[in-house]
């Protein structure tokens, strides 16, 4: 060996040790290995999990879908897309996705407008406002089983409470389990007593962020309590709205346990007597089960799953166009201000 | 070492959290093992089968047998609960009851249940009337439960209400005036529009349950006995079609929420005066007429007559799945729990009528009476009703057929909004989109 050792080794000159890397010691080694390896590891879990509990059903569903797959009996011949096209034309699965349309337009809207005036209340100097806060998440803990069970007791055509009150001022019962549109409006009120609490909390933190001077300034600009609501508050919130609404739609499209136990025995549950209030999960659920046909009902959950992606891509681009309009504005404005400054 | 405080609760709760797991899979794998050699057994019933006091007398005759029961509300979702945990291949409880009506789909896949040949049913086949036992065979001579209970059906029928119109009330005078021994469905319904005219009310529940009867009392009903589809066409289905159809046309349903019926109060202010009565059935009715807030004096009462002649509808078994731990066990509780004493005692817990020849001549010549049906003998009453029944082929999607292609067509003929040929066109559209 002709190289000192208190010089640091070159590849050329040292033998034992070709290349710079191999002189690291073992804790370098790995020291250097756990910076490159150690974020993906830790982001691993969730892939892992993902991949376990959503990527591999999600693929097993399409192969199942494209056999004869009974529930009982199990894999049958391999049919192509034929599930595909059988669900296409069959007029439950349409009617079950107008029902499932119709129960989110009447869940989603009315929900956002309560939980916006709710949070705009909420985000008042009030007393107790802890109490006040967690009294409207109160619904949120019950389980939709028993608000089912409450709700569906509640809108009975015979003498449940909602027709008993209309019946007090002289209305004619409504027949709320077999009419389509009041049952979808029974089903959009259980939906929305149990959630509109929760989202009116989100909105109140968004709103708790909005600058209290913009508030002010505006106030002795003159601005009534409507029009700051308006033309500050509810612009400032937006980006958490649009999250709102996304989280809405994906839960809003997968109803199943309130139109599941709303009429629980009539014709086996699956959503009304004539399917007035069957969503596109119950019948995903009816094929499953009770008419035992997997390789349809797995066709039903992928385009379910389709659909929601395609509401779901919707939903982001107006988001996208929203951020990017407000990002002009906030620009527009900044530069007004500046040039106001300037003069 | 001394353990924190704080790390003693975190110790505890991980051990918590292993335990939760790790019961939770062996309950999955139908009833684990408890401690000192015992054994856990899981059993799975619905509606009301009678067997809660019975599993008790069980675990003390047996020390080291443990019985975990649970009870599902309906028959439609226990038939949910086991196709769920067929498909799915693990789950069933070790002793899993299966309904009349839906054993014709359970016979499709037999293979996933014990042969029970093996652990000594053919030596106990003279115990149950003949149709009983054959029913629960399957073609390979493989028998895969012990059965329960039997649905012979009476009729039921409100005192009072009847007396109203000036129809004999009594349960002697009611069976006459049907017809008794020789009841039609005319007949019934003759009677039932005598009384519409007479009080202006409804004379039976609804639709669906007396066309179940119906059907069921035919010696082949939505199947043939070689397993065709036995609907469109079918001359005997349709004239039943036209006699019930023209009843609820003039007014004879109430168009009641079946199990329901608005939480049992139309048990108790006569909105229906009569009401078809399997032997099960005789428990939810009792139950809601007390959900209604109805008791004995409310004036129910259980003839011994049926329009048509016998008829028999539901009943279950016992079976125990291939996946059971203790296949050896399972099948002597099931055994025990269908043995005509046995069976007696169910009966008497909850109306449930024995499918044992020893059991129903018990009852016949003991004369039990039931002071919420005005002290009617309804053990001999049954045994009465039982006579003739027979078993009809149940095929593979006969419940489906009876509750998803006839139950939307007849609420709607219920609820007067289908003439009756609609109805029927559309219980076969139906028919060939869901059965195909």
């Amino acid at each position: 060996m002709t190289s000192t050792i208190s010089r640091p080794p070159t590849t050329g000159d040292s033998p034992a040790s070709p290349r710079a890397s191999e002189t690291l010691t073992f804790r370098q080694r790995v020291s250097r290995f756990d910076v490159r390896a150690s974020p993906y590891l830790y982001i691993a879990p969730f892939f892992v999990l993902f991949a376990i509990t959503g990527l591999f059903p999600l693929v097993y569903t399409f192969v199942v879908s494209l056999h004869d797959w009974e529930l009982l009996a199990g894999q049958g011949d391999f049919v192509g897309i034929a599930n595909f096209q059988e669900v296409l034309g069959d007029r439950f699965f349409w009617n079950s996705i107008r029902n499932t349309l119709s129960i989110f337009l009447l869940s989603t809207v009315p929900q956002l407008a309560f939980a916006l005036i709710l949070a705009a209340i909420l985000d008042q100097a009030l007393k107790a406002k802890t109490f006040w806060r967690m009294s409207i998440l109160l619904p949120y803990v019950v389980t939709p089983v028993a608000v089912a069970l409450i709700f569906s007791s509640m809108f009975n055509e015979t003498s449940g409470l909602f027709n008993n009150l209309l019946g007090a001022v002289g209305i004619d019962p409504v027949q709320w389990k077999h009419d389509v549109l009041a049952s979808h409006v029974a089903i959009a009120t259980m939906v929305n007593w149990r959630w509109t609490g929760y989202n009116a909390l989100i909105l109140l933190a968004a709103m708790q962020a909005v600058p209290r001077d913009l508030h002010e300034s505006a106030a002795i600009d003159g601005a009534g309590a409507v029009r700051r609501f308006f033309s500050i508050t509810v612009p400032s919130i937006r980006p958490t709205l649009v999250f709102v609404v996304i989280t809405m739609t994906m839960g809003g499209l997968q109803i199943f346990a309130e139109p599941r136990l709303f009429d629980v025995s009539n014709a086996g549950g699956i959503g009304g007597s004539d399917r007035q209030f069957q969503t596109t999960v119950l019948y995903l659920w009816e094929m499953a089960f009770f008419r035992q046909d997997f390789g349809k009902a797995s066709a039903i959950a992928w385009l379910l799953f389709l659909l929601i992606v395609g509401i779901g891509l919707i939903n982001f681009m107006i988001s996208k166009r929203i951020a990017t309009a407000e990002n002009r504005h906030i620009k527009a404005s900044t530069a007004k201000k500046l040039s106001g400054r300037r003069s | 070492m001394r353990i924190s405080r704080r790390k003693k609760s975190a110790v505890l709760a991980g051990a918590a959290a292993f335990a939760l797991i790790a019961t939770g899979c062996s309950s999955g794998g139908g009833g684990g093992d408890s401690a000192d050699d015992g054994t856990t057994l899981t059993v799975t019933t619905f509606n009301a089968m009678g067997f809660e006091d019975l599993y008790t007398e069980y675990e003390e005759a047996n020390p080291g047998i443990t019985i975990e029961a649970n009870n599902i509300d309906t028959g439609g979702n226990a038939r949910t609960d086991a196709f769920t945990k067929i498909a799915a291949g693990s789950g069933l409880a070790d002793v899993t009851a299966i309904e009349e009506g839906w054993l014709g789909s359970i016979m499709e896949v037999s293979d996933q249940f014990v042969d029970l040949t093996e652990y000594g049913i053919e030596d106990r086949a003279g115990d149950w009337v003949d149709w009983k036992y054959e029913q629960a065979t399957d073609p390979d001579g493989r028998v895969i439960g012990y059965g329960t209970d039997i649905g012979p059906e009476g009729m039921c029928f409100n005192g009072p209400a009847l007396e109203a119109a000036g129809i004999p009330s009594d349960r002697e005078g009611f069976a006459a005036y049907l017809g008794g021994a020789d009841a039609t469905w005319e007949k019934f319904f003759d009677v039932g529009r005598e009384y519409q005219e007479a009080t202006g009310k409804a004379w039976y529940d609804q639709s669906g349950f007396v066309w179940n009867a119906m059907v069921n009392q035919l010696d082949e009903g939505y199947y043939t006995a070689d397993g065709e589809l036995n609907v469109e066409g079918n001359a005997e289905l349709e004239e039943r079609w036209t006699w019930l159809t023209d009843a609820a046309a003039d007014g004879l349903s109430a168009a009641e929420a079946e199990w329901d019926w608005n939480t049992g109060k139309s048990f108790t202010d006569q909105t229906f005066a009569t009401f078809v009565c399997p032997g099960w059935m005789l428990a939810n009715l009792k139950g809601s007429l007390e959900a209604g807030g109805g008791d004995a004096s409310t004036g129910w009462d259980f003839a011994d007559v049926f329009p048509g002649g016998p008829a028999n509808w539901g009943g279950a078994f016992l079976a125990v799945p291939e996946t059971s731990e203790h296949p050896e066990e399972a099948a002597a509780l099931a055994s025990w729990l269908t043995e005509p004493e046995q069976q007696v005692k169910a009966f008497e817990a909850a109306g449930t009528f024995p499918s044992t020849i020893a059991a129903q001549e018990e009852l016949a010549s003991a004369g039990a009476t039931d002071p919420i049906l005005n002290d009617a003998p309804t053990g001999a009453i049954l045994a009465e009703r039982a006579i003739g029944v027979t078993a009809q082929f149940k095929g593979p999607d006969d419940s489906l057929i009876q509750e998803n292609v006839f139950g939307p067509p007849l609420d709607k003929i219920d609820r007067g909004e289908a003439t009756a040929d609609e109805a029927w066109q559309e219980a076969l559209t139906l028919l060939d989109e869901l059965v195909g």
